[in-house]
């Protein structure tokens, strides 16, 4: 008798449909871009221009000026996060009246349209008519042009994204809390720890995992982040609210295309040499707790 | 001094009242464990004695001072967890220096401390790893250490042994008696298992249902239990208890014989009984038989003896040994 | 209660307050507001409260362009979700039963995803030459693509959770692998597939960024690019863009107060792995 050749229950072409999709749509246009950000390409010609679109990048100011805004923004967005994360998380777990509904309260702004809040912001933050400007005026504070002055337009949004995003930093950090046994608290009570010890010496590195991971995705978000930037500045005024997406749209729209997609380029290499790395640092630091 | 003193101690949580009125007083030097059945109130009045819980009525006195509103850290105690709450970041000497480097004690004394501890519990070798490197009989050895360097006057063990294997378990019930002949010091000790109470407190606590039973040297329990509830507890195969007919004739509500005190024959005896199922454990062998006068009955006799399943034997009680409730 | 968790409790409720749910209090107040009354967006109350006047007024621009949204933006969320259910399980199921070489590459690729940003000009390019420029399946197929990582993700730590046992049976009973998947497997994913059904059509629902490059043009708008657009339209009207932004921001809310629990665990236990 023959004897019967063994196939796995579990077949490799289950990743056929899925492949296919992620291949053409994904992988191929990715890999294209490194091609095609050598190139010179608009509406009417595609030629091989060597590294010119990167030069470009990085002499013209305000291209130059857009990849530097991202590096700040997401590094600014992602250390807020972190931190006013980790604080509510502890306040909204700490027993106090109102907890549950607190926690929707804050998290529901996640979950809603970008460009809604972009919009409604740009409301609130009009320079003389804007709610906020309105309502510091009442106490006498002269409101500053939140977007409209360009030192201050990229910090606008990067508070607008705080406020939208903070919510799913607090939900991570919750979760993580939760796998913190209160013998670790009860054990420093018993040391003589006041709560702010408490906070630094068990809470803090506890909850590494959770921190590692609200910094990557944060950091990952901000520096792709396109449709707040786009919903509220435009990249203005000027280009000094621009970041790498921003830029990618506007040398699409200008049919610099080839100019476009080195940008992409760049993004995928900042993400990759910043992300990688800071990864396996931090995921090294917990391995070792 | 560090005797330990509970007066009229209550805890509620809510409308349901746990620990009902509970005196107690454990002298100085003396080795005292709580036990009882699951839900019986010991941890709860460990963590009381503790400060992590707080009394609702009552008042505990550690080394004559009044403790009852006093903070964890300030009453002198020091505590031992079952899940040995051992920081997975810290090193062992970290762990064993926590508390005195929240006080920021000079390193210089809590090196001095930590490597006195390390040489007390043999932890010398391990200073410098993590909990995770650690077997679990170590571990429970750094969770003592670090609550020896805190030098109180009152050692709390809530369940310490129960995550470890039998093997482990008797292995360091003998470490920690003798760490408490060595130290000298107060230690109340919570467990649900009668063997770790009786083979290792000079006095016991019995707790059933938030209340205290009866508190006593072991043998005092053993020989002399005061309720029925104390009778089946301790002693371990637990003590035959019957009420109904059986306690009527003998006078009393509840009449009680332990299965050492039951003498085997199968000839001849006070009651017959039908051979359900033998365990032969070498230097004993336990017979679990069904007697139709009292019901079920469980007798233990020599090793070198055995009977067949289904047959007939007669037991017979020692008269020295009949306890009547 | 002690009173430090009530003091703590109602000095968080405020400051929240303020924070997060005024803004939401400030569209809804001017979404009700005549167009002159809005025309300096406050926290004044309207006069006379216009839902349904400014509800009706907002559907109807444009040649009723917002229902034509909704429903483009209905049709890409329901075929993307579909797609992304069954071929991401089915990548997850293996990944998680067949642990080798291969299957590992396909999880980092797939990984991969979450982290590198999409070539937009390129795959307008490749979208040109197959036909599928500004097309809905063409953005069903990009939303597929782009949302594997994350369904692939909570499939395979869902999955794990699965007893292998379960497939043994099968197997023993003489099913074959497809059956094995769809009979046995598939229904027990209820849980993570509502996970990933929610988590995903808000995701999909709220992207404007993709929909931007990739469906230009009046024919196809989605939801959010209809917002968009009509920020020039209304710049007279400001009561109805803050309808408009009203009416976004409703399908989410309603989402969120019936699967607040699955929303949670599919963010939370997405993030603890990625």
């Amino acid at each position: 008798m023959p004897a019967k050749s063994r196939i796995s229950p579990y077949p490799y072409w289950f990743f056929l449909p899925a492949a296919a999709i992620f291949v053409v749509f994904f992988l191929v246009p990715t890999v294209a871009s490194f091609y095609f950000s050598l190139t010179y390409w608009d509406p009417f010609e595609a030629r091989f221009a060597g590294w010119d679109n990167y030069v470009q990048f990085f002499s013209e100011p305000y291209l130059l000026r857009g990849t530097v805004n991202t590096l700040a923004f997401a590094v600014l967005t992602s250390g807020m996060k972190t931190v006013i994360g980790l604080l509510l998380a502890v306040l909204l777990t700490s027993g106090m009246m109102g907890q549950s509904l607190l926690r929707s309260i804050v998290f529901f702004p996640v979950l809603v349209s970008t460009i809604g809040v972009g919009l409604l912001f740009q409301e609130l933050m009009h320079p003389t008519q804007g709610a906020i400007n309105v309502a510091l005026a009442a106490v006498g504070i002269d409101g500053p042009g939140w977007l409209t002055n360009p030192s201050l337009a990229l910090f606008s949004v990067a508070l607008v994204d705080v406020w939208r995003g903070v919510g799913l930093a607090t939900l991570i950090y919750i979760a993580g809390l939760a796998t913190i046994g209160p013998e670790y608290y009860e054990a420093a009570r018993i040391d003589g720890a006041t709560r702010l010890q408490q906070f630094w010496r068990v809470t803090v590195p506890l909850i590494r995992p959770a921190t590692t991971t609200v910094i990557i995705l944060s950091l990952i978000g901000g520096l792709r982040l396109f449709d707040l930037i786009w919903a509220m500045t435009r990249g203005g005024p000027g280009f000094s609210s621009d970041v790498l997406a921003s830029v990618i749209y506007k040398q699409y729209q200008a049919g610099f295309w080839g100019l476009s997609t080195a940008g992409n380029v760049i993004l995928f290499l900042l993400i990759a040499l910043i992300i990688a790395p800071l990864a396996w640092w931090l995921n090294r630091r917990s391995i070792d707790s | 001094m560090a005797r330990v003193e509970l007066k009229d101690l209550r805890k509620n949580f809510g409308a349901v009242e746990v620990i009902k009125g509970v005196d107690l007083t454990i002298e100085d030097g003396e080795f005292c464990v709580f036990v009882g059945p699951s839900g019986c109130g010991k941890s709860t009045l460990l963590r009381m004695i503790s400060g992590l819980e707080e009394q609702s009525s009552g008042m505990i006195e550690i080394g004559g001072r009044d403790v009852s509103r006093a903070e964890p850290s300030e009453r002198g105690i020091a505590m031992v967890f079952q899940n040995y709450a051992l920081y997975p970041h810290l090193t062992v000497r970290e762990n064993i220096g926590f508390g005195l480097s929240l006080a920021r004690r000079p390193k210089s004394e809590i090196a001095e401390k930590v490597a006195a501890v390390a040489e007390t519990l043999q932890l010398g070798a391990y200073l410098d790893r993590k909990p995770k490197a650690l077997s679990g009989g170590q571990r429970q050895r750094v969770a003592i250490g670090r609550a020896i360097v805190r030098d109180p006057q009152v050692f709390l063990f809530d369940e310490p042994l129960s995550n470890l294997d039998a093997a482990l378990r008797s292995q360091m019930r003998i470490e920690l008696t003798e760490l408490h002949e060595r130290l000298g010091a107060t230690m109340i000790y919570v467990t649900h298992d009668q063997v770790e109470a009786m083979t290792m407190a000079d006095k016991i606590v019995v707790l059933n249902g938030g209340r205290i039973e009866q508190v006593g040297p072991p043998m005092e329990l053993y020989q002399r239990p005061a309720t029925p509830f104390v009778a089946g507890f301790i002693g371990s195969p637990k003590m035959n208890l019957y009420n109904g007919k059986v306690a009527e004739e003998m006078g009393c509500r509840t009449y009680g014989i332990r299965p050492e005190h039951l003498a085997l024959s199968e000839t001849e005896g006070r009651w017959p009984g039908t051979v359900r199922h033998v365990e032969r454990l070498g230097a004993d062998t336990i017979v679990h038989m069904d007697a139709p006068d009292l019901g079920p009955v469980i007798a233990r006799t020599d090793g070198s003896r055995s009977f067949a399943q289904g047959s007939t034997v007669w037991v017979t009680p020692n008269p020295e040994f009949e306890f009547r409730y | 209660m002690k009173p430090r968790q009530i003091l703590n409790g109602g000095l968080a409720l405020s400051a929240s307050l303020v924070i997060f749910v005024i803004p939401f209090l400030f569209v809804l107040i001017n979404a009700m507001k005549s167009p002159q009354e809005a025309s300096q967006p406050d926290f004044a109350l309207p006069e006379r409260w216009l839902f349904w006047e400014n509800f009706v007024t907002t559907v109807q621009t444009r040649d009723y362009a917002l229902l034509l949204a909704y429903w483009n933006s209905t049709v890409i969320t329901v075929g993307a979700i579909t797609l992304l259910v069954i071929f991401g399980a089915m990548v997850g199921y293996v990944v998680q039963r067949r642990p080798s070489t291969v299957t590992r590459i396909v999880y980092m690729v797939a990984l991969s995803g979450l982290m590198i940003p999409p070539a937009v000009v390129p795959t307008i390019w490749l979208l040109q030459s197959v036909g599928l420029f500004k097309t809905l399946n063409g953005m069903i197929l990009i939303q597929v693509a782009y949302g594997l990582g994350f369904t692939v993700l909570l499939y395979r730590s869902f999955i794990g959770t699965i007893p292998r046992e379960l497939d043994e049976a099968a197997i023993i009973d003489g099913a074959k692998p497809w059956q094995v998947f769809f009979k046995v497997v598939l229904p027990l994913l209820k849980p993570v597939t509502l996970t990933v059904i929610v988590v995903q059509s808000i995701s999909i629902f709220n992207d404007f960024t993709h929909p931007l490059y990739y469906l230009p043009g009046r024919d196809n708008v989605t939801v959010q690019l209809t917002l968009y657009n009509f920020q020039s339209q209304f710049a007279s009207q400001m009561n109805l863009l803050f309808m408009n932004i009203l009416l976004i921001t409703i399908p989410p809310l309603i989402v969120f107060i019936f699967f607040n629990r699955q929303i949670v665990a599919g963010m939370t236990s997405g993030a603890v792995k990625g």
